[in-house]
């Protein structure tokens, strides 16, 4: 009886259309056509943001450095190496202070999400040409 | 010599885009056919593309140690159908649901359909007349068990059913087509 069914199953299953499977693949490449538009405006976008923001966050942060002193400090590193020898620890200690860290961080961190974006914004248009 | 339905995701995995398209190729009849007997030829077509965008779509979450690629694109396929039957309010499900355990285990399926059906079952359009009337649930693991050639294992996995439901589904279905043709 199994055997049967299956045959009669067979027997009537529908054929097609011919271009069925031609048609699911245009509609995937379509897909994905569409998913890699969004992505490259999504990481285009980020791009400028992000640029935008490490100019910003750059500027302030060489404006607090300046005014902490932190350029001061830095620069005896080659005016007046000997000092440096024997104070090595207090000159740390102060060059780190005069560092401002959470401008520091930001800056980091901006550039950071620009190169990502710029990789990932150049993949998307590296895709988009093998689509095309 | 054929490369395994693994072999072919692993090469898509690995950059080979197009390779996708030979799985495409290989199920489209297959999904086809199992679509037409829950929505009918109009829209088997809609469903066959949905059915592969999303395959496509989560190709990564694929686990080969879970279960097959076919059992895993019949799933999706299973669970797009419900959802497009769900949202037409096409969808007739049997109520026998809650009394698996009172199935009539004992009588041979043989028994439950003779040759003299079968025979009957000869005229396609009979057949497929006759298997509208089952409901979807059940029709589902026959289509699975006698079209596509899955074990019951398989259909369970694919339905998320236990073993025994899809034999008691199979078992049912099977008293339905009877009834139905005498």
């Amino acid at each position: 009886m199994e055997q049967n069914l299956q045959k009669l199953f067979k027997a009537s299953l529908y054929q097609p259309e011919g271009r069925l499977s031609g048609d699911v693949w245009v509609a995937i490449e379509s897909k994905s056509a569409q998913i890699t538009k969004w992505k490259t405006f999504g990481y285009l976008g980020l791009s400028v943001l992000s640029l935008s923001g490490s100019i910003f966050s750059i500027k302030s942060l060489i404006e607090q450095a300046i005014r902490l002193g932190f350029f001061d400090y830095l620069s005896l590193t080659f005016s007046d190496s000997g000092s440096l020898a024997t104070y090595w620890k207090e000159y740390t200690l102060s060059l780190a202070d005069s560092l401002p860290v959470a401008s520091f961080v930001l800056s980091f961190f901006l550039l950071f999400i620009l190169f990502i974006s710029i990789r990932n914004t150049s993949q998307q248009f590296k895709s988009k040409l093998l689509i095309a | 010599m054929n490369k395994s339905d693994e072999d072919i995701i692993k090469e898509y995995i690995g950059g080979d885009e197009n390779s996708f398209k030979s799985l495409v190729d290989k199920y489209t009849s297959s999904i086809y056919n199992y679509s037409v007997r829950f929505v009918g030829v109009d829209y088997a077509k809609d469903i066959v593309q949905d059915v592969f965008i999303k395959a496509w779509k989560n190709i990564k979450k694929f686990d080969n140690d879970k279960a097959s690629f076919k059992t895993w694109l019949f799933t999706i396929a299973s669970n797009t159908i419900t959802d497009y039957l769900r949202k037409k309010k096409m969808v007739q499900f049997s109520s026998f649901d809650k009394e698996e355990e009172s199935f009539e285990s004992s009588i041979p399926d043989e028994v439950i359909l003779p040759d003299e059906a079968l025979i009957k079952l000869e005229d396609k359009e009979l057949l497929n007349n006759t298997l509208d009337k089952i409901p979807a649930n059940y029709r589902e693991v026959l289509v699975l068990y006698y079209q596509e050639e899955m074990t019951f294992n398989e259909i369970g996995k694919l339905l998320n059913k236990p073993l025994n439901t899809v034999k008691s589904h199979h078992h049912r279905a099977l008293i339905m087509l009877r009834e139905i043709l005498s």
